[in-house]
């Protein structure tokens, strides 16, 4: 039980990063960025053909996907900072399901439709604690997500860049008659999530269903994991990941209600988003 | 043109399209060759599927990314139902297929009550996620076993299948032009412009949310049984996440809130992926190229059908203003067509026996600390224009919204011609006869001018009526699209429409904000005759004291929440509390 539950984990780690980035980039960019895990997963084939193909060594080959998953993260934003500046945040996300569509074709086409021979980059158990083996695949996740939130944090909460990035998401227009370069500033913003979303893929893949959808559609529990926090809190984000992980985990240990585990980040979504949202009856204040 | 005309055309010409449009599919169905055959029975149920898109993204403005899931539930059923070998055979399975998968369409648009914009997305790609995965464990009923689907007696030949396709396609075409035209489509459109302004005038937000996803699923659910139909032995990969995200990018790309958008958006379905076959191409770049014109569609804020006939209609405008200088320029007797508004006999004043048509007692809202009307109690006698002015910030637009029922927790009592209001939604009171406007714009943009009063005025209404009340308020011809109108326009239209609802009590706030001062005092001219010719007590919010003086027999006065004087005209307007609040302290001099 224990076991199944903590098995989940590692997958756990992967939503709460995914998470942390999705509520960063709603925050600082206003967009539910629906490409968020394809950049990664189509950064971390091209990392796989690297090694695989081109014979480049695990290290290199793994960090020019995970700048690629940057570079792709960063031209979605480009377009979301040119020609809808000023649209709202459903337009703006709307628009990321044609990268999300045209980055899983394209690896279809580039990669074919089979799992990819992701060689792991960190294998084998961490340690154990009472009987359980916690691998250490699991440890670098969760620790990354829990890196990443309080990193991000400190850099909002106490830098000058942070500071930028806060009042280009609160308020746009002014922060630009101030003077804040908003559009490189939110590109910026895309271009690191998009690294850190591949970092964390990368690292998951080759213990994961590492197939371009099923990698791309990672997007659905890392979503149910930021709404925890309403796209706004990373501490609940990563609590969301995490119980999202063990949750399903756990489901997974038990035959009979292994169907509900599918539509477990769907339940997790509905009720969450239905309870954060129980009063807005009415689309607009007045 | 005579209107009766225009109203045969209307309803008779898309039977017509429809039956022209069966003629070709079977024309087609004989001469093409096998395999477009098949290709074009993959046309036709994305066509399907895309039109039920149209529904919930195009004219509800709901994001919906499983349409390909409704559609396995259909395809899924027609399997059932095809194993079981239940009787009534295809046609009946089709229907129940579609009818499930409506079902399951509003399980998944109840969320949609308080979700919106992304938040819904997120929702129904999680579903479409969690149903592919399911899908793949559970398989088809038969596929095991290699049961096929029977296809209909009449048409189990592959030639005769497209023609049944074509069938079903054209039906559900028109059933789709007839709904878009009619009060749910009316309603669809409403919803996706503002929720408040379609609960106002009556119609229940969740009724027209969930008719459209219910609509829009069943459209799905029918197109996978076809599919099924067509492949025999349906597989959870024609029903992928994937495929809904490229049909949902296809949507908006094409326009398919508009019916030959949508069958043009199944033709590209299979046309782009066949023409890269033929250039030995993969097929799978045809999604990166509808990705990449998604993309396009949605940064631009336009789609292709849209783009066309905006091109067609400002074409048509310019013809139209150049006939109407043509007209002008020559000598015409132009006198007949003013001032001809009072033809219509004065219907019998409902509620002048029972004295007060709105009567509100001790109502008090609170927000948090502030009062923002506070024990606030008046009477509207039966038949008169009320005034309710007062400074910014008085509570006059917090009267309105809690009147009309948009604040649910506002203390006291209001009775509509006797009956206490309690704690109905909007939508009830609008349909007992408490209208309201809004300060803002709250007209659907989507609709035309004729749709909307009628959509407004929620009874049967004839052309001539219609026609009558717009020139009354000196709005356009009922013809006119109102995306083409300027916002003090609309909310004349939104006037003239709640006023042809015959309500018994209509608050209209600011009703002449936008309008240019002539235009102020031609409004207030035209408000004072509704009280006689339709029947309904109107409450005025102005801040223009020249229209109240002239339209008003009674005013009540509001300030920081409280009344501070109401009565007859005169009276109020010589009050010193009045001028004090209204001119400041030094006037009084």
């Amino acid at each position: 039980m224990l076991q199944g539950a903590l098995a989940g984990l590692a997958a756990g780690g992967l939503y709460a990063v995914l998470a942390v980035c999705l509520t960063l980039m709603s925050r600082l960019v206003r967009v539910v960025n629906f490409s968020q895990a394809a950049t990664g997963m189509f950064g971390g084939f091209v990392a796989v053909w690297l090694v695989e193909e081109a014979g480049l060594p695990i290290w290199l080959g793994s960090m020019l996907g995970v700048l690629l998953a940057g570079v792709l993260a960063a031209v979605i934003g480009w377009i979301a900072a040119t020609w809808l500046s000023e649209a709202d945040t459903t337009t703006r996300s709307a628009m990321t399901v044609g990268p999300l569509l045209m980055l899983i074709s394209l690896s279809f086409i580039l990669f074919g439709n089979k799992p990819q021979p992701f060689s792991p980059i960190i294998a084998g158990p961490a340690f154990e604690v009472g009987g359980v083996v916690i691998s250490q695949v699991t440890v670098a996740t969760v620790s990354l997500a829990i890196v990443v939130a309080v990193a991000m944090r400190l850099v909002l909460t106490r830098t000058a860049v942070g500071t930028m990035l806060r009042a280009l998401s609160e308020r746009p227009t002014t922060a630009e008659l101030l003077g804040i370069p908003s559009k490189p500033l939110s590109i910026a913003v895309w271009f690191v999530t998009g690294v850190i979303s591949a970092i964390a893929i990368v690292i998951v893949a080759p213990s994961q269903s590492n197939d371009a959808t099923s990698l791309s559609m990672l997007i659905v529990p890392a979503a149910a994991a930021a709404l925890l926090g309403g796209f706004r809190r990373l501490d609940l984000a990563v609590v969301g990941g995490l119980l999202l992980g063990l949750l399903s985990g756990l489901v997974a240990q038990i035959d009979e209600v292994s169907l509900i585990r599918n539509f477990l980040p769907f339940l997790f979504i509905v009720v969450l988003l239905l309870w954060t949202q129980r009063k807005e009856v009415w689309d607009a204040a007045r | 043109m005579p209107r009766a005309d225009s109203r045969l055309v209307r309803t008779g010409l898309p039977v017509v399209v429809a039956i022209v449009g069966i003629l070709a599919g079977y024309l087609l169905s004989i001469g093409l060759s096998g395999y477009f055959v098949f290709l074009a029975v993959s046309a036709v149920t994305a066509a399907i599927a895309i039109l039920g898109l149209g529904i919930v993204t195009g004219s509800a403005g709901m994001i919906a990314l499983c349409q390909l899931t409704f559609a396995a539930v259909g395809a899924w059923v027609v399997s059932l139902l095809n194993v079981l070998e239940a009787p009534g055979g295809f046609v009946l399975w089709l229907l129940a297929g579609g009818a499930a998968a409506g079902g399951v369409g509003i399980l998944v648009g109840l969320p949609a009550l308080r979700l919106r914009g992304v938040n819904l997305a997120v929702v129904t790609l999680g579903f479409a996620a969690a149903a592919d995965v399911t899908l793949v464990q559970i398989q088809f009923p038969g596929s095991k076993d290699g049961v096929p689907v029977m296809r209909p007696e009449t048409f189990s030949s592959d030639r005769s299948y497209f023609f049944f396709s074509i069938i079903v396609l054209a039906v559900c075409g028109l059933v789709v032009y007839f709904l878009q035209r009619g009060r749910w489509g009316s309603s669809w459109k409403a919803v996706a412009f503002s929720e408040r302004g379609t609960a106002s005038v009556g119609q229940s937000v969740q009724a027209a949310k969930l008719t459209a996803f219910a609509v829009s699923a069943a459209l799905g659910g029918i197109s996978g049984g076809i599919i099924a139909g067509q492949v025999q032995l349906p597989f959870a990969s024609s029903f992928t996440p994937i495929q809904s995200l490229a049909l949902y990018v296809l949507a908006v790309m094409s326009g398919a809130y508009l019916i030959d958008m949508a069958i043009f958006g199944g033709f590209l379905w299979v046309l782009v992926p066949e023409l890269l076959k033929r250039w030995g191409i993969p097929q799978d770049w045809g999604f990166v190229i509808f990705g990449a014109l998604g993309v396009q569609a949605l940064t631009s804020g336009t789609n292709l059908g849209q783009g066309i006939r905006n091109m067609w209609w400002r074409r048509d405008d310019a013809r139209a203003a150049a006939a109407a200088r043509a007209r002008a320029s020559s000598p015409a007797p132009a006198s007949a067509s003013t001032a001809a508004t009072t033809s219509a006999a004065a219907p019998a004043s409902r509620s002048a026996a029972s004295g007060h048509a709105l009567s509100v007692e001790h109502l008090t809202v609170e927000f948090g600390a502030l009062k923002a009307l506070d024990n606030v109690s008046l009477d509207v006698p039966a038949g008169s224009i009320m005034g309710l002015i007062g400074p910014n910030g008085a509570g006059k637009s917090t009267f309105v919204d809690a009147i009309s029922g948009f604040l649910p927790n506002a203390g006291g009592t209001v009775r509509l011609d006797g009956v206490s209001l309690g704690r109905m939604s909007p939508t009830r009171r609008a349909r007992l006869g408490l209208r309201r406007t809004f300060q803002q714009d709250r007209v659907p943009p989507s609709l035309t001018i004729d749709a909307y009063v009628r959509f407004v005025a929620r009874r049967r209404v004839s052309s001539a009526e219609v026609a009558e009340v717009l020139e009354h308020f000196g709005c356009p011809p009922a013809r006119t699209r109102l995306a083409g109108v300027d916002v003090g326009t609309r909310r004349l239209v939104e006037v003239a429409a709640n006023v042809l609802a015959r309500p018994a009590v209509l608050l209209l706030d600011e009703p002449a904000a936008g309008l240019s001062r002539a235009e102020h005092l031609a409004l207030g001219e035209r408000l004072g005759t509704v009280p006689g010719r339709f029947g309904t007590t109107i409450v005025l919010i102005e801040h223009d004291l020249d229209l109240v003086r002239t339209v008003c027999s009674t005013l009540t006065v509001l300030d920081f929440g409280k009344v501070l004087a109401s009565g007859p005209q005169d009276e109020v307007l010589a009050d010193r509390a009045v001028i004090k609040a209204y001119m400041g302290e030094t006037e009084m001099l």
